[in-house]
């Protein structure tokens, strides 16, 4: 191979996407702009949605509440967002109401179990409600505050009645202690969003050069010219993947910078005025070079993925249609990690794709093991050179340089291995 | 007219050339003054298995030889094999069959040396719309070996000699079909390659543009390069061909000049010797159809 032809081969292909509108968009503008901007919208959506909540008036009806705890109706009666409806149909037929949404909650008061009643002024509550409808639920949480409020009051009454002292009382007590620092949070969340992203990112950032550089080069009528140039096959497919690669990672650590850089702007409508805290350390600078090869990596595998997929188009359409499983391929391990149990153990850093997502997860949280980063780097470069590897035979392949191998690339795995072994 | 056997390679070293020519074999290179040819086959075939139809004999057994100074017209009608046996010429297909040598360098063999000593032009090589004019050449002058230090100063050349410096440095997108011709030719000869492959390089242009092309062709002959030329348009051939192969069935059924062609069958126009060596007198008007001039296709 002649690394002056690949170089010029190279920087001919950077020089042509990087005047195409749709990559400079797609594997620029996008990692840049729209991911920090969409992260913020969905936190902004969210606490709307809270704000909103809390809005709702609820209906709610008392059914055999004793005078002896008046204070949960006056309670609920003193909420600017409660109203009290007074209800002569029987519990039945407000449950009824409660289910088809006449009505947000029901609170019926029921005679104590036989254990509980030696206490004086004991009963049991029922609350129904439904979960279905915001409303209901907002009104079952309004109930809820109210009947634990002066649930707490009562038992609190009566353990003096009864002549239990604060000491005794005390012992009983549950103190809580969050050891949770404002950076761990950022990181907790920062955990589940980056790993996420990143994997979008650098699979949307490669997806149109990858189409560019193969299906692109079809419908522009550019192939063949391609093809007659004195390099090598193997030195156009270089070029080609370096090309693909440089804008994968480049998308990922574009987004890398843009989410690190607007993390306080993002998170402020959820944190509100922890933002500030939060953000000051949400990526640790000794994580950032791991995550920097980890986003690298990822970017040269998915190159070589899509690079696979994409060279049997021959319209910009088929290309799209092609490399979509790979590219759901790819996103589906971000799903699942997504629970913060998964952990990057020997066994998971094998696994190509996700073990980068959960290494960048583990770099941001501060707890990367060596053991696990060195696998990860040892199999992403295996599972990368092997990809390579497979991504240039398939560029060598006559009917695949022509564009007729027909039916993608499980037709053509099924022509070059099928029963009859026949060669298009 | 069998002709000699290739002798190895006789390049000279790389750099040690005092012209690009001569660099890549197309002067007292490899070719010529050593006695072989710029362009020959022996036995040259291409098969396709195809779903449908079974074996395919796309090319076959084709043996063609094209001198220094001399256009060698390919002559047969859509689906003759000619495209075919000029991109195994031009190493893009795989030859299943025989054996071709450019300047010496034996396809299969050394597919890159072959590339680099050969300028491919048709109606399915376009030039990169995103960038200019100055930058292809640029691109091509380099890819294909051109030696770095005269790179800007052939650029300059090619713009001078093609007219292309009032639009060398808009993008290619911008320009029109006329602009983008020039600049395409001048792209296939940017490495200045000895030999040149035009495959119907006049299917998709106008008149104008077509008798244009005709004439660039005509001057790179004059320039001692070996050119083949494949067209199904036999005024084409008549008025630019030295010699003539009429290509029919993947099979090369006769080859000579336009005269010897004459003497062989004793017709005179082209049209008729095709299709007395087609053997299509009765073939459908289709066939025949192919065969009219490109003026008189286009209403022109």
């Amino acid at each position: 191979m002649d690394l002056r032809q690949i170089g010029t081969l190279y920087a001919h292909e950077m020089r042509s996407a990087l005047r195409e509108r749709n990559i400079v968009i797609f594997s620029i503008i996008v990692p840049i702009v729209m991911y920090p901007a969409m992260l913020w919208a969905l936190f902004a959506g969210m606490s709307f949605v809270q704000g909103q909540a809390d809005r709702l008036d609820s209906r709610v009806v008392l059914i055999g509440l004793p005078a002896e705890h008046q204070p949960i109706a006056d309670s609920l009666a003193s909420h600017d967002r409660v109203e009290v409806v007074t209800w002569d149909d029987g519990p039945a037929a407000a449950r009824d109401a409660v289910a088809r949404g006449r009505l947000d909650a029901l609170l019926e008061a029921r005679p104590p179990d036989a254990d509980d009643a030696p206490l004086a002024g004991n009963l049991r509550f029922e609350l129904s409600f439904n979960e279905a409808r915001d409303r209901s639920a907002t009104a079952r949480s309004r109930v809820e505050q109210a009947v634990g409020a002066h649930r707490d009051a009562w038992v609190e009454r009566e353990r003096r009645a009864l002549g239990v002292g604060d000491t005794l009382w005390a012992d009983f007590a549950i103190a809580r202690r969050d050891l949770t620092t404002p950076d761990d949070s950022a990181r907790f969340i920062l955990g589940l969003i980056v790993p996420f992203l990143m994997l979008i990112t650098v699979a949307i950032a490669a997806f149109y050069p990858a189409i560019d550089a193969t299906a692109g080069e079809r419908e522009r009528s550019t192939w063949e010219t391609l093809m007659t140039v004195a390099a090598p096959r193997s030195s156009v497919a270089a070029a080609k993947y370096l090309y693909v690669a440089t804008f994968g990672a480049a998308g990922g650590l574009l987004n890398l910078a843009a989410l690190a850089l607007s993390m306080r702007w993002i998170l402020e409508p959820l944190a509100g005025s922890a933002a500030g805290e939060l953000a000051g350390g949400g990526i640790p600078l000794a994580s950032i070079p791991i995550i920097g090869l980890g986003t690298a990596l990822l970017g040269l595998f998915v190159a070589a993925g899509m690079l696979v997929f994409a060279v049997f188009a021959r319209t910009f359409k088929e290309g799209q249609s092609m490399i979509t499983p790979f590219y759901l391929l790819i996103i589906l391990p971000a799903i699942f990690l997504q629970s913060p149990d998964i952990e990057l153990t020997p066994l998971m850093a094998a696994i190509p794709v996700a073990n980068v997502a959960l290494l960048i997860r583990e770099a941001i949280a501060g707890t990367a093991p060596p053991l696990a980063i060195a696998i990860t780097l040892v199999s992403m470069t295996f599972f990368v050179a092997l990809a390579v590897t497979f991504a240039q035979w398939v560029m060598r392949r006559e009917e695949v340089l022509l564009g007729s191998a027909g039916g993608g690339l499980g037709g053509f795995l099924r022509r070059q291995f099928g029963s009859n072994g026949r060669k298009a | 007219m069998i002709p000699p056997a290739p002798t190895p390679d006789h390049d000279r070293p790389r750099g040690a050339a005092g012209s690009a020519g001569e660099r890549a074999g197309s002067g007292a290179g490899d070719a010529g003054a050593a006695g072989t040819l710029p362009v020959r086959t022996e036995a040259l075939t291409k098969i396709y298995h195809d779903d449908g139809r079974g074996e395919v004999r796309a090319v076959d057994r084709v043996d063609l030889t094209c001198r220094r100074g001399e256009i060698l017209g390919l002559l047969g009608a859509n689906g003759a094999g000619k495209t075919t046996a000029l991109r195994m010429l031009s190493t893009v297909l795989q030859p299943t069959g025989g054996r071709a040598w450019v300047m010496g360098h034996e396809v299969r063999e050394e597919p890159e040396r072959v590339r680099e000593r050969l300028g491919f032009y048709s109606a399915s090589t376009a030039l990169y719309p995103k960038i200019t004019p100055r930058e292809t050449l640029r691109f091509f002058a380099r890819v294909n070996r051109y030696p770095a230090e005269r790179v800007e100063a052939r650029v300059e050349e090619l713009i001078d000699r093609f007219g292309i410096g009032d639009f060398a440095d808009s993008r290619v997108e911008k320009l029109s079909s006329g602009m983008k011709q020039k600049v395409s030719i001048a792209r296939t000869v940017a490495h200045d390659p000895p030999v040149l492959i035009f495959d119907e390089p006049t299917v998709a242009l106008d008149v104008l543009n077509a008798i244009e092309l005709r004439g660039i062709i005509g001057g790179l002959r004059d320039e001692g390069k070996a050119i083949l030329f494949s067209t199904h348009i036999m005024s084409e051939a008549e008025q630019l061909c030295d010699r003539i192969a009429i290509i029919h069935q993947g099979k090369i059924l006769a080859t000579g000049t336009l005269d010897e062609l004459r003497e062989a069958t004793g017709l005179h126009y082209l049209e008729e010797i095709f299709v007395h060596y087609a053997g299509v007198r009765d073939t459908d008007e289709a066939t025949l159809e192919q065969m009219q001039p490109a003026e008189e296709a286009e209403g022109g």
